[in-house]
């Protein structure tokens, strides 16, 4: 199953719609991890992925491999769900 | 007190206190000159350095007074008398006045050490006269920086090798800065203690004396680099009307009087580097030029493109001659800055090959990374000071773009694991234990550096309190304070089993490792209203002594991590965030994978790619360059080829060779980068020796143009 990783922070004006949208998929079933790019474990991770802006979502596969990356916008579910499929 | 007496006991049958047994004695004073025994002397000065009372300072100085007697011996020195009365504040417990009696010096035979061998902490040191003065005067502050400056818990922890404290020998002075060629430009050279004043330039090679002379005031004033801003743009206005020849000369004048000037620290060259655009940045855009005698031109930077574009190109057909022998020429260094204006630049590709040629040819060119809206000044190995929104409100009136770090200090990572194994929050606590010490040693060492400050213009840092743009030159408020680190490949291999090229895990757990650094300094800069940035550390030599060290105190553990031969000493540790030196990735995977780290360090990095002998063509180097810009986040690149240099007949050939191919001669030298600049390798330390025999050097990477000649 696809992961979708949420990067977001405390002052961030699109960052709220971000983790609304990773709670709704996460109730749907989907595999959502959340970092906040203020800790250790969140900033590091966002590194890995290049990430500069937030709130970033990147959709990965069981392999690691990227499916798609929104940086600094926020996709619809629907959106989201197009790209890993229905649940 | 101070040194030879002669002793021949001619002892009163009694004695009352506060007098002083009449003792025929000569006494050579550090005043040179020659004085009698007195007893008072040790008095005085025991209660004047230490504050003991009358009574015990009596005491001690009669219970001296008897060793020296029984010693029966003809002559005593000052410094032994003071050994004597320190050992006796030993014996009653006076350990705080013995620190305050301490004497600080050198042992004799580290003189003749000295005088006769060269010292190998710095590689830009040659040996001479100068450099005697530079280590023996750094003995003494790294002893007085220790007692003095920084408190006991900071200075064990130097000591040990728990972290490492940058240019302790410098302690009176800041670590480096960069500044604005429009500060003289405008204001003319009036220096503290100048015996002369001059108004501002009205010639391109007197605003280029200034520039060199200016730097060499500062360089006496700073521990580390000098760097320049914009050199070839602001020059711009200076070289309308002249001629490509005489353009081209001052490009030769300029590289030439900062390469050769050996007479800064010990004899060394003026640690420079000139920042240097194609284009013209953004921010200086709009920005009034001042031109010839201090005045504005009425028109703006924006319209000197084309004269700070002549420039800049000579400057660089310049590093590609080198020097009268054709080595590459260490000092200036040229950071190119690469933005994305310049890729809208006309012109850009044809300069881009260009300073390529010269990175193939010589090493030269520096290649810094200034993407999106980024701006930054950029320095000495690596350092670079990121413009915010008040430095880009400066911009607008640039002599006032002056930039300043204020001490750097150096965490030991692989440490913090040997002693955490199997401890994830153990290590990061001590990871969090020991940025606050480097933020300790970062607050002892302002408050010193702002007693000096303070003494104005009759203290010994006045070059940096003048005031003739209205506030001092050093702008205190506007400091970083360094925290870097060494080995984090070691400190990851230590904690989990791998280095950071074999493993995405590896690599992550060193991203979190320099993460977690990054969000201390934020947090710990908010607490203190002082800004705390993380920089790569050169660790010329900080790598060498972390791994001795750890050899020594953490033997066991520490030689299945520790790099190099272990048996003979010569080992180190990896510098920094840097993966191994011989790890085999080629350089782009190299670039981009080193190239994470370089966001969350915000003071600068750099990525090597060492070339060895080989001799890209300048084009494969430029896609290489485009390369990076495009698909990396990494900061900043060079290219490092290798030379031999002959000592016999002057000549300087590709490649590390056995002997001269022309004369045939084995007197001989290197030449490559060692962390930041080109250096002769005749001057590195073992262990730095030791890592340029690992280093993988791309052979077969690049397209190449030739092999084997320089």
């Amino acid at each position: 199953m696809p992961t979708i990783k949420i990067f977001t922070k405390k002052q961030c004006p699109r960052c709220p719609q971000a983790k609304q949208l990773g709670c709704e998929l996460a109730q749907g079933g989907y595999s959502v991890v959340s970092y906040d790019v203020e800790t250790a474990d969140g900033l590091a991770e966002a590194t890995f992925f290049s990430v500069q802006a937030t709130p970033t979502i990147i959709v990965e596969d069981a392999d690691e491999n990227t499916l798609a990356e929104f940086r600094g916008q926020v996709p619809s579910r629907d959106e989201m769900v197009k790209i890993i499929g229905a649940n | 007190m101070g040194s030879v007496i002669d002793l021949q006991t001619r002892q009163k049958p009694e004695k009352k206190i506060n007098e002083t047994t009449d003792l025929a004695l000569n006494v050579r004073t550090s005043s040179e000159d020659m004085t009698g025994w007195d007893r008072s002397k040790i008095v005085d000065a025991l209660m004047r350095e230490t504050g003991l009372d009358l009574q015990t300072a009596e005491e001690i100085s009669l219970d001296v007074e008897a060793v020296i007697k029984k010693a029966d011996i003809k002559c005593i020195t000052a410094p032994l008398i003071r050994e004597i009365v320190d050992s006796k504040l030993i014996e009653r417990g006076l350990e705080d006045a013995r620190k305050k009696h301490t004497r600080l010096g050198v042992p004799i035979y580290d003189v003749d050490q000295l005088i006769l061998h060269p010292n190998k902490e710095n590689a830009n040191v040659p040996h001479g006269p100068e450099a005697t003065n530079l280590t023996l005067a750094e003995g003494i502050k790294k002893e007085y920086a220790l007692l003095r400056v920084f408190s006991p818990e900071i200075g064990d922890a130097h000591m040990r090798g728990d972290i490492h404290l940058h240019d302790l020998g410098f302690i009176d002075r800041p670590y480096c800065s960069g500044q604005s060629l429009e500060y003289i430009k405008k204001f003319g050279l009036s220096l503290p203690n100048s015996l002369s004043i001059a108004k501002p330039a009205k010639q391109p090679e007197v605003l280029l004396a200034h520039m060199v002379k200016f730097a060499a005031a500062l360089q006496s004033h700073f521990a580390g680099a000098i760097g320049w801003d914009a050199v070839n743009l602001f020059f711009a206005p200076y070289l309308e009307g002249r001629s490509d020849r005489e353009v081209r000369q001052l490009a030769q004048m300029m590289i030439y009087e900062f390469s050769q000037q050996a007479v800064a620290r010990g004899g060394q060259a003026i640690f420079t580097d000139i920042n240097l655009y194609w284009e013209v940045p953004k921010h200086f855009e709009n920005v009034p030029a001042i031109g010839p005698g201090g005045t504005f031109t009425g028109r703006t930077y924006g319209d000197y493109e084309k004269e700070a574009q002549r420039f800049v190109w000579f400057l660089f057909d310049v590093y590609r001659e080198g020097d009268g022998t054709g080595r590459p020429f260490f000092f200036p260094k040229p950071l190119v800055h690469i933005t994305e204006k310049f890729f809208r630049t006309e012109g850009h590709q044809e300069f881009l090959e260009h300073i390529c040629d010269v990175a193939s040819e010589k090493g030269a060119t520096y290649f810094v990374f200034d993407r999106g809206d980024t701006a930054k000044i950029s320095e000495c190995c690596r350092l670079s000071f990121k413009l915010n929104d008040d430095d880009l409100n400066d911009a607008k009136e640039p002599w006032k773009m002056r930039f300043c770090a204020l001490q750097n200090v150096t965490v030991n990572l692989p440490r913090i694991a040997y002693k955490n194994m199997g401890s994830e929050e153990g290590l990061f606590g001590s990871l969090s234990a020991m940025i606050a010490l480097a933020v300790k040693a970062h607050l002892e060492k302002k408050r010193f550096i702002e007693n000096l400050l303070d003494l104005g213009e009759t203290g010994p840092l006045a070059l940096l309190t003048m005031k003739t743009d209205g506030q001092p030159y050093i702008r205190m408020h506007r400091a970083s304070y360094l925290i870097g680190m060494v080995g984090l490949n070691e400190m990851v291999k230590a904690f989990t089993g791998e280095e950071l090229n074999e493993s995405k895990r590896a690599l992550k757990f060193g991203l979190k490792v320099i993460s977690h650094m990054n969000l201390e300094c934020q947090r710990l800069s908010e607490q203190h209203g002082m800004h705390f940035v993380l920089e790569q550390t050169p660790a010329e030599s900080t790598s060498y002594r972390f791994a001795r060290l750890d050899l020594r105190d953490y033997g066991e553990i520490a030689r299945q991590y520790i790099r190099g031969t272990l048996d003979n000493g010569e080992t180190y540790y990896t510098n920094s965030t840097c993966l191994p030196v011989s790890s085999r990735e080629n350089p782009i995977e190299r670039v981009q994978s080193e190239g994470l780290f370089h966001p969350i360090i915000e003071a600068g990095s750099i990525t090597h790619i060492w070339l060895g002998e080989s001799k890209p063509s300048k084009q494969s180097l430029a896609n290489f360059v485009v390369k990076v810009f495009r698909e990396s986040l990494n900061d900043q690149i060079a290219f490092s080829p290798e030379f031999t240099n002959c000592l016999q007949c002057g000549r300087t050939v590709r490649g590390m060779l056995d002997a001269c191919p022309y004369c045939g001669s084995k007197e001989i030298d290197g030449i490559t980068r060692m962390t930041g600049d080109l250096t002769k390798i005749s001057s590195w330390n073992k262990g730095k020796i030791e890592e340029l025999k690992k280093r993988n050097n791309n052979q077969g990477f690049f397209a190449r143009t030739q092999t084997g000649s320089a």
